[in-house]
């Protein structure tokens, strides 16, 4: 059944692509769907791209992990459309540009700051997309029994080949199909499952108890490998193996299933994980991040300012605006966006909190990025269960392939059209080699964190492309030179921080900032961009070029 | 909803790098006239006061929220209608703000483009 729902969905995408080759003439077609789409079904395609794994199951998943702190994350995403509406949607329309880097060019006159900011966009998308192809793996593995390299060929496949056939042009209606699709296949089964609940069920939603006992007997399957500090002698099965443990530290490696029995109290998780606060907990019910052992209100601003400065520097989605047919349009298409996201987000709680009462053991094996598919077989069983499952599981993988195709137009984009000469054929080429090269990638990185991974690509979009079209849309005094030193000081600090926090795994504030370090590496780019630009001289023809974009459209 | 007609609309001939050697930047004979210079002028400064206004109302609700949590965190784990307060706030609250954000945004930085709007309009243009 949820194989069946899988495969039915790659049909429809890849039939909805292919009605897009039959108009396809330009590489202008290709990339922006010759601009001529209107508010709503644009508004509609921002979303469907926009809403990845990490909202449909990274979110939910979250709030088992990190506590309902992890709600901040869906407000920051939203505002990231506020913030596009207010400072970026008409004007970066009116430049006329194709993608960020032809409004660098456009609007700076430097082709190398251009190739620069390529270089910039692949480095985004790849941080981007990688995860979005793992957890479609991942998913696939979990639910249908495939093997993890069958789940990560399968979608890799079924995005290029839709790409290369239809372009954005059929992306435009693939997009919009899909938040339909996901808004239905999020929000039905979260309504369904709160009836199905029970009233107990309920009530314990809206207290999750603390998960210091395991309630049932419990197979853990570990994701990666886990430090855990049992607090009591335990018997464990360990893949079947009936093993006592000693109280004390205790390593789980990858793929074991630790089995622990009705009663036996919840081990504590050691090394760099030790601070994600208990399910059910003091720190877990306070909806702020970082509340175990950081500063929660910079963690939590760290977040907001990463999520909401970062959408406007995700290239796939800037690129979407485009496909307006003027500087109204995006701009009302950025409004829409908002009501839009925030319809579908309203329901990331239900999961949250089921994800918290019914499988907070996720939290142990660092799974919960899947927490939301398994709800269903532990609310109700059969044919309900089953129903729901590949529901949640078609609606989570229209997820990883609406994101996917954005995020490879955008990669094959900047490829093909700003590091080489441009080409229609060349870039369909692009599109299939591109998604070849992320698919080994994916299966080599079988063991990374998606929301992590997703998060880092905010945060370098937010540390470059934010303050780029930002000061570029509303400044005439930014210069090429200062471009240039802001976004390489963004990449670089954000990039290097995010490396550094990984390898260092320092814990408290110092190690948070390291780890997400949007609040201190955006303010910097600005600062850099703007000091630099004051200290070069501004070309005559800057002021005029940054005036006409704030003129009212007129065919 | 009318979609306008389907126009081809191809790239401007050549916008890859090696295709058009030179930046697009104006030539004198594009170059905004006087008149129109000083209205754009007038909008930018408009629109970035209005934009300023919606981003600052944004960051108090946003950046402010979680002060008053970390302020008040007994407050935050008050119970109504079930569920902890926080939770809602969290939750449910940005969002209908957010869209009313961004109704309210929109209708203003329309209103600024109309004719009628700062900097007026010397030429007279009628674009609805």
């Amino acid at each position: 059944m949820t194989a069946a729902a899988v495969v039915a969905l790659l049909l429809v995408t890849v039939l909805i692509g292919a009605r897009g080759v039959a108009a396809m003439r330009t590489t202008s077609d290709f990339l922006v769907a010759s601009r001529r789409t209107s508010p709503m079904l644009n508004a509609a395609a921002v979303s469907g791209e926009y809403l990845s794994a990490a909202s449909f199951l990274g979110v939910a998943g979250l709030v088992i992990k990190e506590g309902t702190g992890a709600l901040w994350y869906p407000v920051g995403f939203t505002a990231g459309y506020l913030l596009m509406l207010a400072l970026v949607a008409a004007p970066m329309r009116r430049t006329g540009a194709l993608t960020v880097p032809g409004f660098a060019e456009a609007r700076l006159g430097s082709r190398s700051l251009r190739r620069f900011c390529a270089v910039v966009v692949v480095v985004i998308a790849v941080l981007y997309l990688v995860p979005q192809i793992v957890a479609a793996g991942q998913l696939l593995t979990l639910v249908s029994g495939v093997d993890y390299w069958v789940g990560v060929v399968v979608s890799g496949l079924a995005v290029g080949v839709t790409l290369a056939l239809g372009g954005m042009r059929a992306a435009t209606y693939v997009q919009a199909f899909q938040f339909a699709l996901k808004l239905l296949l999020f929000a039905g089964p979260a309504i369904f499952l709160l009836l199905l609940a029970g009233p107990q069920l309920r009530a314990e939603m809206a207290a999750p108890p603390e998960f210091t006992h395991f309630t049932r007997e419990t197979p853990v399957d570990f994701r990666l490998d886990t430090d855990l500090v049992l607090t009591a002698p335990t018997l464990v099965a360990i893949d079947g193996v009936p093993t006592e443990l000693g109280r004390g530290g205790h390593e789980a490696r990858a793929d074991q299933v630790w089995t622990f029995p009705a009663g036996a109290p919840v081990p504590e998780l050691g090394g760099d994980r030790a601070s994600l606060p208990v399910p059910g907990g003091e720190d877990w019910a306070l909806p702020l991040l970082g509340t175990g052992d950081t500063t929660p209100v910079l963690a939590t601003w760290s977040v907001l300012v990463a999520t909401a400065l970062g959408t406007m520097g995700l290239p796939h989605i800037i690129v979407r605006f485009h496909t307006s047919p003027d500087g109204r349009g995006a701009r009302r298409t950025a409004a829409i966006t908002v009501a839009m996201l925030g319809a579908f987000y309203l329901f990331t709680i239900v999961y949250g909190l089921l994800g918290t009462v019914l499988t907070p053991e996720l939290y142990l094996s660092q799974g919960t990025d899947t927490a939301i598919v398994t709800l269903p077989g532990r609310i109700t069983e059969g044919g309900t269960a089953a129903t729901l499952t590949a529901l949640l599981t078609a609606g989570a993988f229209a997820a990883f392939l609406a994101t996917s195709l954005g995020l490879l137009l955008a990669l094959s984009g900047a490829l093909a059209h700003d590091l080489m000469p441009s080409g229609l054929r060349r870039l369909r080429l692009t599109a299939l080699a591109a998604s070849a090269a992320v698919v080994p990638a994916a299966l080599l990185m079988v063991r990374v964190d998606i929301s992590a991974a997703v998060t880092s690509a905010f945060t370098v979009a937010a540390s470059t492309f934010c303050p780029l079209l930002v000061l570029g849309l509303w400044w005439r005094g930014l210069t090429a030179r200062g471009a240039y030193a802001g976004m390489v000081t963004g990449l670089a600090s954000s990039a290097g921080a995010m490396a550094l926090g990984a390898a260092l795994a320092l814990p408290g504030t110092a190690g948070m900032l390291l780890a997400q370090p949007a609040l201190w590496s955006v303010p910097l780019a600005f600062l850099v961009m703007i000091v630099v630009s004051l200290g070069d001289h501004v070309p005559p023809w800057a002021e005029d070029t940054m005036l006409r974009l704030h003129l009212a459209d007129r065919d | 909803m009318n979609r306008p007609r389907r126009v081809a609309v191809s790239a401007p001939p050549g916008s890859g790098p090696r295709a058009r050697p030179l930046p697009a930047r104006p030539t004198p004979d594009t170059l905004l006239e006087p008149g129109r210079a000083a209205q754009a002028r007038a909008v930018r400064r408009a629109q970035l006061r209005r934009a300023g206004w919606t981003l600052a109302c944004g960051a108090v609700l946003l950046l402010g929220v979680p002060v008053l949590f970390w302020l008040a965190p007994g407050l935050t784990l008050t119970r109504a209608l079930g569920l902890p307060v926080g939770w809602m706030v969290v939750a449910f609250a940005p969002y209908p703000l957010l869209a009313l954000l961004a109704w309210w945004h929109l209708r203003a930085a329309e209103r600024l483009e109309r004719p009628d709007g700062p900097g007026g309009t010397e030429n007279g243009t009628d674009h609805r």
